[in-house]
């Protein structure tokens, strides 16, 4: 240990940093995850529309469950890939609050982005902006979730 | 608290990554830690091997999908040692960094 230079100890620690990095950025959900999410989304959307709202409402509850259940072990975003399975001390504790308050974001979204079409005259405004949003979970999901962990620190 | 214990087995820099890589996961797959190390199969295989042999590391082999595969993890000795070697590197870090104590001249 007295032979170690300090520049040598300085470049072994970020060398493990940087480890301990490249496996921080593997935190996340599968890809499946979204597009599944994207689908239901867009299910939604058209149950939402197509159904009363009593039976809206239960497909919205059944969804909320099934999502619950089926995603629950996902959801602490230790599980992107099959290439790894992050620890919990470096996925953090945080990443299951960010998923679910991203969600909830996007069905604020959805409610907003259907009054405006309906405002502006468009039919199945609820179908529309379901699939507006659907697109943007599918296709951006995990990306949306990354910046979000960031301002949340998580 | 962890004590400080340099360990000459981790201390070169692709085993240190390897390691830190470990010490970051449950468990890696042999694809994953080649892929982002920049390893050579055998080269990865021969890092794995030594720190197998130093207890440090258990490897098991699976069958997904029909292919073989080997999947990595620290076991509770090698994270121990990973730990006080880490902290050994920032005590030196930190003397290095720490004012020299002595009699003002």
């Amino acid at each position: 240990m007295d032979n170690i230079a300090p520049e040598q100890a300085r470049a072994a620690l970020e060398a493990a940093d940087r480890a301990r990095l490249l496996v921080a950025g593997e935190v996340g959900l599968p890809r499946g995850y979204w597009w599944a999410m994207a689908a239901g989304w867009l299910l939604m959307g058209v149950l939402g529309t197509v159904l009363p709202p009593w039976s809206a409402g239960i497909a919205t509850a059944g969804f909320g469950v099934g999502h619950s259940v089926l995603a629950s072990r996902l959801l602490d975003g230790r599980r992107r890939t099959d290439g790894l399975r992050v620890s919990a001390a470096v996925a953090g504790r945080r990443v299951p609050l960010v998923v679910i308050g991203m969600l909830l974001g996007l069905v604020g979204v959805t409610v907003l982005a259907a009054l405006a079409l309906h405002a502006d005259g468009a039919g199945h405004a609820g179908i529309w902006a379901a699939v507006l949003v659907a697109a943007v979970v599918g296709f951006g999901g995990p990306e949306i979730l990354r910046v979000l962990r960031r301002w949340a620190r998580a | 608290m962890t004590q400080a214990r340099f360990d000459e087995l981790i201390h070169p820099i692709t085993r240190l990554s390897l390691v830190a890589t470990l010490a970051a996961a449950d468990w890696a797959e042999f694809a994953f830690l080649k892929d982002r190390l920049q390893l050579s199969d055998s080269a990865l295989s021969k890092q794995l091997t030594t720190l197998e042999e130093a207890g440090y590391v258990t490897t098991e082999r699976r069958l997904s999908g029909g292919r073989r595969k080997v999947r990595a993890r620290l076991t509770s000795a090698g994270r121990d040692a990973f730990n006080g070697h880490i902290a050994a590197l920032q005590a030196v870090v930190a003397d290095a960094a720490a004012p020299s104590e002595g009699p003002p001249a």
